[in-house]
């Protein structure tokens, strides 16, 4: 057994290796630039060298001369492509800014021309060679600028319905024994998977194969046919795995449908593999966000009054926003309670989700004033959040499922070492280091969406599981082959499952860390199905047959628990008792509380996620706490972090393994998001300057040298038929808090704008 | 990279990267342009296709590509070896890491011509009939991975640090397994599986 493999403890499964590990060693896990294509054409992008104003005039002819080149498309010849809807208005896009449709610049790097030639090569030479003259104005960066628009989210974007609030802020914060009152500032950030953004678009007749590393097959098949005018059933999306995503490749960009529009007028397959600096404006990003919080308390800890104002930038015709006030407003029992998100417009292309998309920003402004206020208090950080620890959502007052917090800091703050802080700053040192030791909470809410799966059973126990699910990373295909083996009781290595292609039956977006619970809950109730015509055919008597229906676990339960000892299940006989080959079933799964369209948007490439503080009788989160050790140079004010310690809890862990991973590629993440990841704005130009992966630091193996991740027991029969909260979003909130918190332990500078470099700490 | 093994910038750090790569990583090829007499008609039209034959995993190919053609677009587009990456066809991510006679390579800044002669290695060359190389079975036991695009990168160039004798320690490991970024970040997974199959692969 290595560290990769913890031993599992109750409500933990199986450790196993992951499903496709010996393909992605050996280099035979396919991604969509890596498919096969007959004869294809490569097509490269020009995009906007200005972020406002319009195209006067492109020269071409220079281009046109390198050989081997087909076509320049231009807006001036580009196809006419329907619009799409932002998916946050019912629609599939990321963006509302449609590329090629005229002389219009809405941003920096806009797509302005694709050239399509013979070769990679030649298209690369004829798209530098294309010449542009521009008429350019001003534009508008970001918070600040001259010539922003700045207003309230609520109203704007009919995802942020509310900004929530209870009791009386004002006047329990005027009459508050201790007061804070700060401000906080995070960066914009770019996702940089490692899979570039590319797309390949190919036609046979008038049906559409694409190949594109996606989070949402469905949606991107559907989205793509409305934008082309043509049926969704004509549009297939493949892609068995993904390089990375973490909310980048989740809803559908312009460029994919530009593609197949072009494939289609030159009978051609196409291949685009953008480049890397191409991807920071083709593509969505994290937005830089403002805070501002204000904390009353009595003087032994108790909360009295909680506000925090959040302000984002988004792009000129797109109001996107996180409004991270949902979780913030919830996480900590206070009676007065209050909150504002408001968007700021900008000359930028338009901002999404990114992992923990609401969470990574919000919850640093929180765990970071919360730290600030257990200094004003004089108390431990850890016995602030346990005096105020909730059991109920403060706002709407409906209880939580199951909630760990406080579990998770004992345990971590005992595997850390927390009682060897002295709490005084500048107190702990090692040579020329100055030591700090942070913490944070973090938490993240559990969510799930309908999803349809169809799964095979043969004689041999040979079983197949289909669903149009995605793996990222995160281990789908583990999980799921894992969940139709236990419940169908046959061995995991006669398991096949097939993903990432929208031909097969529809799983949601691998988004909101919610493809776990709704996917396994999907296969567990076809597998379910398979079961009870098995024992059905066992059991012709009716009350055996009823008995049958108990046994196989048709009601929400666990999946241990149903699939164990008598219940087994003799397949062989069964299938004799049927006189059949092949038993195959297929069915719908959707969450309690899932809107009445659900099944018909879930096919329509349109999630309905349910969840979190959405419930209706209850609140559902996952939580988790951090612990940081950093070490600041005294002379050179270099930062490290040797040491990061997270605590998680989030129901059944369906194999400790992928789970740990995932958890421990979220601290990392979570450190980056502190001291290392920030791209940045050229305000002049409103123009990504850093935009590769030398000057935009992501950490390397050099950067991380502990971290240790630890799965509490949490067992929850509350949410989905599996038990599972999301924890593919956990980690890497309230890291950021935690670092900024040790740094103020180390050096007694507290720092409020992210990401911290050596030239930010003065000592 | 005419680096001698176990020097500092043969790990290809990234940060290290732009100072060493200026330097060294482009010399070989316009001295080789310069001396072969053969290669003149094809430079006075660049985009005009030039014969080249590759030898990967022990075969030689025999390819007809634009001159500009990388090591890592003619394994790709001409060859269909599909297992090297291309993450940011500039030489900062390491996704797309061979061996070039042994040393690691990152494949985005070769051009193929100028491996003409050499034994190019590729992560679809390690296994021997289906038995996976140490360090493959490494990476699967420690879980080394999870997205995988930056894991044929990393077992190269895994394969190279260890055989460079970078591999002694873990903060030896991490700092020359630096030139590969794994966003995912499954780092310390990759330095234990590095660590593990360290004494088999120096065994040989």
């Amino acid at each position: 057994m290595t560290a990769a493999a913890p031993a599992p403890k109750a409500n933990l499964g199986q450790p196993v290796p992951r499903y496709d590990a010996a393909a992605k060693v050996m280099g035979r896990a396919t991604y969509a630039s890596d498919m096969p294509l007959d004869n294809p054409a490569y097509a490269f992008l020009v995009t906007s060298a200005i972020a406002k104003g319009r195209i006067d005039r492109f020269e071409l002819d220079d281009a046109k001369r390198v050989r081997g080149v087909i076509d320049i498309v231009t807006h001036e010849n580009a196809p006419k492509l329907k619009e799409s809807k932002l998916f946050s208005n019912g629609g599939y896009a990321g963006t509302t800014i449609q590329p090629l449709k005229s002389a219009e610049i809405a941003h920096d790097g806009q797509i302005i021309a694709v050239v399509v030639a013979e070769s990679y090569e030649a298209a690369r030479e004829a798209a530098n060679r294309v010449k542009v003259s521009y008429s350019a104005a001003a534009p508008s960066a970001t918070f600040d600028s001259p010539g922003t628009t700045a207003a309230a989210a609520k109203g704007q974007n009919s995802q942020f319905k509310e900004d929530p609030k209870v009791g009386d802020f004002a006047k329990a914060f005027d009459a508050a024994e201790v007061k804070l009152s700060v401000s906080y500032e995070t960066p914009t950030q770019h996702h940089n998977p490692m899979e570039l953004f590319t797309t390949s678009c190919a036609w046979m007749g008038d049906n559409l194969v694409i190949y594109e590393g996606s989070q949402y097959v469905y949606g991107l098949k559907n989205g793509v046919a409305e934008q082309l005018g043509i049926d969704a059933d004509k549009v297939r999306v493949v892609n068995p795995y993904v390089g990375g995503g973490f909310g980048s490749r989740g809803s559908m960009t312009p460029r994919t449908a530009i593609i197949a529009a072009i494939a289609k007028r030159l009978n051609r397959p196409i291949k685009l593999v953008p480049t890397r600096d191409q991807g920071f404006t083709i593509a969505t990003y994290r937005a830089e966000t403002r805070h501002e919080i204000r904390l009353g308390a009595s003087r032994d800890g108790r909360l009295v009054a909680l506000r925090h104002e959040g302000a984002e930038v988004s792009s000129r015709p797109d109001a996107y926003c996180v409004g991270g006030t949902k979780t913030t407003t919830r996480l900590y029992a206070c009676p007065n309670v209050d909150s504002l998100v408001s968007i700021v417009r900008a000359d930028r292309n338009t901002p999404g989700f990114m992992r923990s998309p609401p969470e990574v920003p919000y919850l640093f402004a929180l765990e970071s004033a919360l730290d600030e206020l257990a200094v004003k208090l004089n108390m431990d950080p850890v016995e602030l959040r346990r005096i105020n620890d909730a059991t109920r959502d403060p706002i709407d007052g409906k209880p939580y499922t199951s909630r760990s917090l406080m579990a998770c800091f004992d345990e971590a703050a005992k595997a850390f070492g927390w009682s060897q802080r002295s709490p005084q700053p500048k107190s702990m040192s090692d040579g020329d280091w100055l030591i700090g030791y942070g913490c944070a909470a973090t938490c993240y809410p559990t969510q799930m969406a309908p999803s349809a799966a169809r799964v095979r059973l043969q004689r041999d126990g040979r079983t197949r599981v289909e669903i149009a699910g995605h793996e990222i990373g995160t281990g789908a295909y583990t999980v799921i082959a894992q969940t139709a083996a236990e419940r169908l009781g046959v061995p995991l290595e006669k398991v096949a499952v097939f993903m990432g292609d929208s031909d097969l039956p529809p799983a949601p977006v691998a988004g909101g860390s919610n493809s776990t619970a709704s996917t396994c809950s999907a296969v567990m109730m076809v597998c379910d199905q398979i079961r009870q015509r098995l024992f059905k055919a066992l059991m012709p008597n009716d009350s055996l047959a009823d008995k049958a229906k108990e046994t196989v676990g048709i009601s929400p339960a666990p999946s241990t628990q149903a699939a164990k000892g008598d219940r087994s299940l003799d397949i062989e006989k069964a299938f004799d008792a049927l006189g059949v080959g092949v038993v195959e079933e297929y069915g719908e799964w959707k969450p309690e509380g899932a809107p009445l369209d659900s099944f018909r948007a879930m096919h329509n490439g349109q999630v309905r996620l349910v969840g979190g503080h959405q419930m209706k009788d209850q609140i559902a989160y996952a939580f988790g706490a951090e612990f940081v050790e950093v070490r600041v140079n005294r002379f050179t004010h270099e930062i490290r972090c040797p040491r990061l310690v997270g605590a998680f809890a989030a129901g059944r862990i369906m194999n400790p393994r992928t789970a740990r991973s995932q958890l421990m590629g979220g601290l990392i993440w979570g450190m980056s998001s502190a001291l290392l990841e920030a791209t940045e704005i050229d305000e002049r130009n409103a123009r990504y300057v850093n935009d590769n992966l030398a000057d935009y630091l992501v950490p390397v193996n050099a950067d991380v040298p502990g971290v240790e991740v630890i799965m509490l027991s949490e067992q929850d029969d509350h949410i989905n038929p599996v038990g599972a909260k999301g924890l593919g979003e956990l980690a890497n909130v309230g890291t950021n808090a935690a670092i900024c918190n040790a740094i103020y332990h180390a050096t007694g500078q507290r720092i409020r704008k992210l990401p911290v470099r050596l030239e930010n700490i003065e000592l | 990279m005419p680096d001698k093994p176990g020097s500092r910038s043969s790990g290809f750090d990234r940060r290290a990267f732009m100072a060493g790569a200026a330097g060294s990583a482009l010399i070989p090829i316009t001295a080789r342009a310069a001396s072969e007499d053969a290669r003149a008609p094809a430079a006075q039209d660049p985009s005009l296709p030039v014969e080249v034959t590759l030898r990967v995993n022990g075969k030689d190919k025999r390819l007809s590509i634009d001159a500009r053609t990388t090591v890592l677009d003619a394994l790709r587009e001409h060859l269909k070896l599909t297992g090297s990456k291309k993450g940011c066809d500039h030489g900062q991510c390491g996704a797309c890491t061979v061996l070039i006679d042994d040393r690691r390579v990152v494949s985005c800044l070769t051009l193929a011509l100028a491996a003409e002669g050499q034994e190019i290695t590729t992560i679809e060359g390690l296994a021997t009939d289906d038995r996976l190389h140490p360090m493959q079975q490494a990476f699967i036991d420690n879980d080394a991975f999870q997205c995988g695009y930056c894991t044929p990168g990393q077992i190269m160039s895994a394969i190279a640090c260890v055989k460079e004798g970078n591999a002694g320690s873990e903060a030896d490991i991490r700092e020359y397994m630096s030139g590969n970024i794994c966003r995912c970040a499954a780092y310390p997974n990759i330095v234990a599986a590095v660590k593990q199959a360290a004494p088999e692969i120096m065994k040989g």
